[in-house]
């Protein structure tokens, strides 16, 4: 069986690289960090933002077409957070989830626009053909690990900030190492150093969630990336003839695209609702024994 | 231990390739299995609940789907 040579590295590099990095002397003084996937994510706030004006600039009881469909995505997404996180919580927690559910959910689609990742530079052969792209001038902003880490990061730090407004400090440890279960006296004394273990677990599982938000998403934005080129690219790897490679490669990755699309909400979906669990987690004490 | 079973299976039956992926792919695939048959088995039971079942069996197999992208960023990282 001919080993077919390790395909991922056809696909988009690991790396965000700036565009300007080793090609042209960059026109900007400090212009050496803005890396592709930067500047793709500044686009798709630029997007975000110019849709959510433009749908509420004018905003009348009978809604137009852009508002309705704004309307009906964020009156969704509010009733489903709220169904998780509590009405008292969500009025404080909706703005930041809702923007990071809206701006995950962009960038993963805008990684399927055509040209994103197929044109940058790379060695040409005539004037603007370059065959095999090694630095692409857009490049998916979620398909980087730095920016989602960013996200995961920000959410935790505002995990941490409205918990201990909730729960207040010592609530707060007392919620992690505390004795659950209602014992009291000295049977709660000999319970302590358990329940220290406990918490310790509990710490450890809560720094790994940042961790495991951001992998998850990097993780299923990057490999949808490397699928989606490598079956484009699947005629010309299977060395078949130029015209029927060409046909493949505009046949083929078709249903992948969908694929991607689903993948794509999904993990914005996925993220919102996780990040609402883990407030829910920590600040709905009203009910049980405490 | 490991490496061993690796080095065995590739002499003897020309198996090679990414173990980790293979085993966590599994493992996450069956997962999802799970949380799939049983989401179903639930909104068979009581459909008015489809919205409430939906929400958390998605997020069950995102987390178990994310385990199999752990196994899949050693693959990119060469780990």
């Amino acid at each position: 069986m001919q080993r077919f040579p390790l395909l991922l590295a056809a696909g988009i590099p690991l790396k965000a690289e700036s565009p300007w990095e080793d090609h042209l002397a960059s026109p900007l003084p400090w212009g050496n960090w803005i890396t592709n996937s930067i500047f793709v994510s500044a686009l798709v706030v630029v997007f975000v933002v110019w849709f959510s004006r433009s749908a509420t600039r004018q905003m009348e009881v009978v809604p137009g077409t852009r508002q309705n469909l704004f309307e009906s995505i964020v009156e969704s997404l509010y009733s489903t957070i709220e169904g998780i996180v509590g009405r008292r919580m969500v009025a404080l927690s909706f703005p930041l989830l809702a923007s990071i559910f809206f701006f995950i959910l962009f960038s993963n689609w805008f990684s399927l626009l055509p040209g994103v990742g197929s044109i940058g530079w790379g060695e040409r052969i005539a004037f603007i053909t370059v065959p095999n792209v090694q630095v692409p001038l857009l490049r998916p902003a979620t398909a980087d690990l730095n920016l989602t880490l960013g996200i995961a990061t920000f959410f935790m730090a505002f995990w941490l900030i409205v918990t201990i407004r909730e729960l207040g400090f010592i609530g707060f440890l007392e919620h992690l190492f505390g004795v659950k279960g209602g014992f009291k006296g000295l049977f709660a004394l000999l319970l302590l150093p358990i329940f220290f273990f406990v918490g310790v677990i509990e710490v450890i599982s809560i720094i790994f969630r940042p961790v495991s938000l951001s992998l998850r998403l990097f993780g299923n934005i990057f490999a949808g990336e490397n699928l989606l080129s490598y079956m484009i690219t699947l005629g010309k790897q299977l060395g078949l003839p130029e015209a029927i490679s060409y046909l493949m490669s505009i046949l083929v990755p078709i249903p992948f695209y969908f694929l991607e699309l689903l993948i794509g909400f999904l993990q914005a979906v996925v993220f919102t609702l996780l990040c609402a669990v883990y407030i829910q987690l920590s600040t709905s004490h009203d009910d049980d024994s405490h | 231990m490991i490496p061993l079973l690796a080095e065995a299976a590739q002499t003897i039956a020309g198996l090679s390739g990414n173990f980790t992926l293979g085993i966590a792919g599994a493992g996450a695939a069956i997962g999802i299995g799970l949380i799939g048959m049983k989401a179903v088995e639930a909104v068979g039971r009581n459909p008015t609940a489809t919205g409430k079942v939906l929400t958390l069996s998605i997020i069950g197999m995102a987390l178990a789907e994310s385990i199999a992208i752990y196994a899949l960023l050693t693959v990119f990282l060469g780990g």
